[in-house]
């Protein structure tokens, strides 16, 4: 072979595996580099709607679209997920900027809804997210039925959930049930049967994997609940008291086996007799650095 | 206008025989395939992205087309001399100059019906592939919005044309154009914010307020002929709106371009 023509492929072969080599081990680090909360800064929306010029709606699909990949992301290899709290402030501006460029999109919602009530606990926030996209998206009823639930769900005030699942029922194609399901929860709690029949509806639309297998494993933990609270009313009923231990339930052959937390935790029964895990369902933490 | 046609058509021939055309297009349809991408990673809104993914796709392509396709075509004339061949005919400056905005305007007209065609195409087959996430989809709007494009584009075009008809480069008619379509666009959200900067937290100085409010009424409120948002979610848009943003399009443009003409009457070339 010519010598001039050898060098170079020679050249080729040995630097393209390296290539390789370097790309993965460098995003390997590049994932390993210590982050902080300063990185949790989102530009500020009105600094975002200037700069995007004429493409705010394509920046609001970018930016619901990074929240989205970062969230993908956060699943280590074992099927865990690790999320620390200043990455759900960032979770949570991204997808506030999301919606302050383009209020009409619903994603965003959907998402700061379905994860960041659930497993960041920030009902108010995601709240104040929904009256404001409720604002604009004036014929929707998945946002106030969103609003409805998480009054009813995580803050305990019926009578607000009751008023938002109203209105959810008012609006063009929302299912004759959400009006059932607002004297329901008007009427009284049945917090777990409610929460399973909502996640149910939202499994429905979701076409996105990665929501849809959180959906499933919350679902999953909320079925076990809501049998074990079954049998904890059985077992009531037949001793006149609510069990300690939840080895009770089985001792005295009202539940044949004890189901396991999804979410790789423990249920436990509360000393106000109400089924509880350890996992408080969110994925558990396994390493102390998480 | 018989003698604007002749120089609009070679300008017109000049801009489709010019290679950047080929980048563009491949961007766009680069764009335009990243749109199928996208859109699928969408849980509920397939539809709205899709339809931000292709407009942006053809707004950016013909603002590239402009800048680098429409400004070259009128510098070109200057650099080469070949101005003088045409000047040396019985045409005067005002009608050679608007030749070649009529050129550059066809240009762009043909050129972003064929990026729309394929932009179209795009939704179309998205949405045969996810029917059930296009419900507010209105093809009107998704036209009208292509079509609110092509005028702002011309109308980015003829600023262009005002900046060559002053300066000696090509260049600065390049960063000229630049800074006004960034102005243009961002013009609207700025004046809103320095009106109302208690709502964000910030403080203005009555000088920045003014100068806002000044530079309001002299550069286009480009921001008019986007209706991005509206198509993305099947929005009404009312018929005197879109008489009234034809008519400020048509209107600026025809100052514009007079006082291009001018000036370019006045232009001493080298």
């Amino acid at each position: 072979m010519n010598r001039g023509r050898f060098f170079p492929i020679l050249l080729l072969m040995v630097t393209i595996p390296a290539y390789f080599t370097i790309l993965s081990n460098v995003t390997l680090l590049n994932k390993r580099l210590p982050k902080s909360d300063e990185m949790s800064v989102v530009l500020p929306s009105p600094v975002l709607k200037i700069t995007s010029l004429d493409f705010d709606g394509l920046a609001s699909d970018m930016l619901y679209l990074k929240a989205l990949v970062f969230y993908g992301s956060t699943y280590s290899d074992k099927g865990q997920r690790k999320v620390k709290e200043w990455e759900y402030n960032w979770l949570y501006n991204t997808l506030k900027a999301s919606t302050d460029l383009d209020p009409y999109f619903l994603d965003p919602y959907f998402f700061a809804n379905g994860i960041l009530t659930w497993e960041a606990r920030k009902v108010p926030e995601v709240n104040a997210l929904l009256v404001k996209g409720s604002r604009y998206r004036e014929w929707d009823y998945w946002l106030p039925f969103f609003i409805g639930f998480n009054h009813f769900y995580f803050l305990g005030d019926n009578d607000k959930a009751a008023e938002y699942l109203m209105e959810a029922s008012k609006k063009p194609g929302a299912s004759p049930f959400f009006g059932f399901l607002a004297t329901r929860m008007a009427y009284k709690g049945n917090r777990t049967e409610n929460a399973i029949i909502f996640l149910e509806r939202m499994l429905k639309t979701t076409k996105d994997q990665t929501l849809r297998n959180d959906y499933e494993t919350r679902l999953k933990a909320l079925n076990a609940i809501l049998f074990l609270e079954k049998c904890v009313a059985v077992f009531k009923e037949r001793t006149g008291r609510n069990p300690i231990k939840i080895t009770e339930l089985q001792e005295l052959g009202v539940a044949g086996l004890i189901p396991a937390d999804p979410y790789g935790g423990e249920f436990y029964i509360d000393k106000d007799g109400s089924v509880k895990t350890t996992s408080d369902l969110r994925p558990m933490k396994k390493t102390k650095n998480n | 206008m018989r003698l604007l046609w002749p120089i609009a058509l070679i300008t017109f021939k000049e801009g489709i025989r010019n290679r950047s055309i080929y980048g563009i297009s491949l961007l766009a349809l680069l764009m335009l395939v990243a749109n199928f991408i996208v859109s699928d990673m969408m849980s509920q809104e397939v539809g709205k992205v899709a339809v931000d993914m292709a407009l942006s796709a053809v707004s950016f392509s013909g603002l590239l087309l402009v800048l680098f396709v429409g400004i070259n075509l009128m510098a070109k004339d200057l650099d080469r001399k070949t101005i003088y061949m045409v000047l040396a005919k019985p045409v005067s400056r005002a009608q050679y100059l608007m030749g070649k905005f009529l050129g550059v305007t066809l240009l762009i007209i043909a050129c972003l019906t064929i990026l729309s065609c394929f932009a179209a195409a795009s939704l179309f087959l998205i949405k045969l592939g996810h029917p059930d996430y296009f419900q507010r989809f209105s093809w009107p709007l998704v036209c009208l919005s292509f079509s609110f494009i092509t005028l702002m584009l011309i109308l980015v075009a003829a600023l262009s044309f005002l900046f060559a008809s002053f300066t000696s480069t090509s260049f600065i008619t390049f960063i000229l154009t630049i800074i006004s379509y960034i102005i243009g666009m961002a013009l609207n959200d700025v004046k809103a914010l320095v009106e109302a900067p208690q709502a964000v937290g910030i403080t203005v100085s009555p000088v920045t307020v003014k100068v806002v409010q000044t530079a309001y009424y002299i550069f286009p409120n480009l921001s008019f002929f986007d209706i991005k948002t509206q198509a993305a979610h099947g929005l009404p848009v009312s018929p005197s709106y879109i008489i009234g943003v034809v008519g400020y399009g048509v209107v600026y443009i025809t100052i514009v371009m007079t006082l291009a003409g001018l000036i370019f009457r006045k232009k001493e070339f080298p």
